[in-house]
């Protein structure tokens, strides 16, 4: 089964404040994270693991692991109730479970860090952290301090804001 | 076609439940009926899941199994099992479990980081129940 899903973020607005959005889309770049996994499944994750782009960048995440489905969560409270790890003004995403070779689209129009997760492998760690624009741009929100709604495998599997900033991307394939 | 089992696996043959024991004609070919149920048809996973095949479970049995595996023809090749670490840390055990079929040419024992239906991390023992049955199962 293949499908592929797609939503686009705004800030709300009118026709006219979508129609300049749509036109940003068209012209911004677009960045896939894959979902991968070991032939047996001992070691699952999301490369890249970190990743910069600019405001208005779709994300596509797709599922090359074979054997196993994964999906792609921020952390929010209107999602399984947890903790905000999202800018305040970016809307929460949840990809729904990607078999092998689906795929899911998102585009981040709101400066800051984003964190997410695997619904069935957070435990294990499989966690990645988009970073959108530059920390000086008007409503850039930080990283989330929050210590007690992510379990510990999380908080060390997410790379530190500064380090994706600096590398454009941190790909677990690379630097394990 | 036998071949010696590990200690374990020949306790869980010995220990295999009446239910499924003893009735492996309704098992050797897919679908093995109720009360199993095809694992991608409940959960989202592939329908043939690379080294594993296309799984059968009865959900009652969860998250144990015995996981019941077929090839691309329906043929069974495997019985699973499917045992999260940190329970059996916290004491649970597995006892009296069924298998599918009582010929058993090799096991396999390895780490699984969890997939929907077994989150937790976990062990899947695997019953191959012929020589041939890995090489089907791979792809």
């Amino acid at each position: 089964m293949k499908s592929s899903r797609r939503m686009i973020l705004t800030l709300g607005g009118g026709a006219l404040a979508t129609l300049t959005m749509t036109t940003r889309i068209a012209a911004a770049p677009s960045e896939t994270i894959e979902m991968r996994g070991t032939e047996r499944g001992e070691r699952i994750w999301f490369s890249p693991r970190g990743l910069v782009v600019a405001p208005g960048a779709t994300i596509r995440f797709v599922n090359r692991d074979p054997g196993n489905s994964h999906t792609a969560t921020t952390y929010h409270p209107a999602i399984f109730d947890r903790l905000r790890r999202i800018p305040a003004g970016a809307e929460p995403w949840d990809s729904d479970f990607l078999l092998p070779g689906d795929s899911f689209e998102i585009t981040l129009m709101v400066p800051g860090v984003y964190d997410y997760y695997c619904q069935p492998h957070e435990m294990v760690g499989m966690a990645g952290r988009i970073v959108v624009g530059q920390p000086d741009d008007p409503g850039w929100e930080g990283a989330s301090t929050d210590v007690e709604d992510v379990m510990p495998e999380v908080l060390a599997s997410l790379p530190a804001v500064e380090d994706i900033l600096r590398l454009g991307r941190v790909d677990p394939e690379v630097d394990r | 076609m036998k071949r010696l089992l590990p200690l374990a696996a020949a306790t869980l043959v010995a220990s295999a439940t009446v239910s499924v024991a003893h009735d492996e004609t309704a098992l050797v070919q897919s679908p093995p009926g109720d009360p199993y149920v095809q694992v991608s048809d409940v959960l989202p996973l592939p329908e043939f899941i690379p080294g594993l095949g296309t799984l059968f479970v009865d959900p009652a049995t969860l998250p144990a199994g015995p996981f019941l595996a077929y090839d691309h023809d329906g043929t069974l090749s495997a019985t699973i099992y499917m045992t999260p670490l940190e329970d059996l840390q916290n004491g649970t055990s597995y006892d009296g479990l069924g298998i599918g079929s009582h010929t058993v040419s090799g096991v396999d024992i390895y780490y699984n980081a969890g997939h929907p239906g077994v989150e937790k991390p976990h062990a899947h023992v695997v019953l191959f129940h012929d020589d041939e049955a890995k090489g089907r199962l791979a792809e």
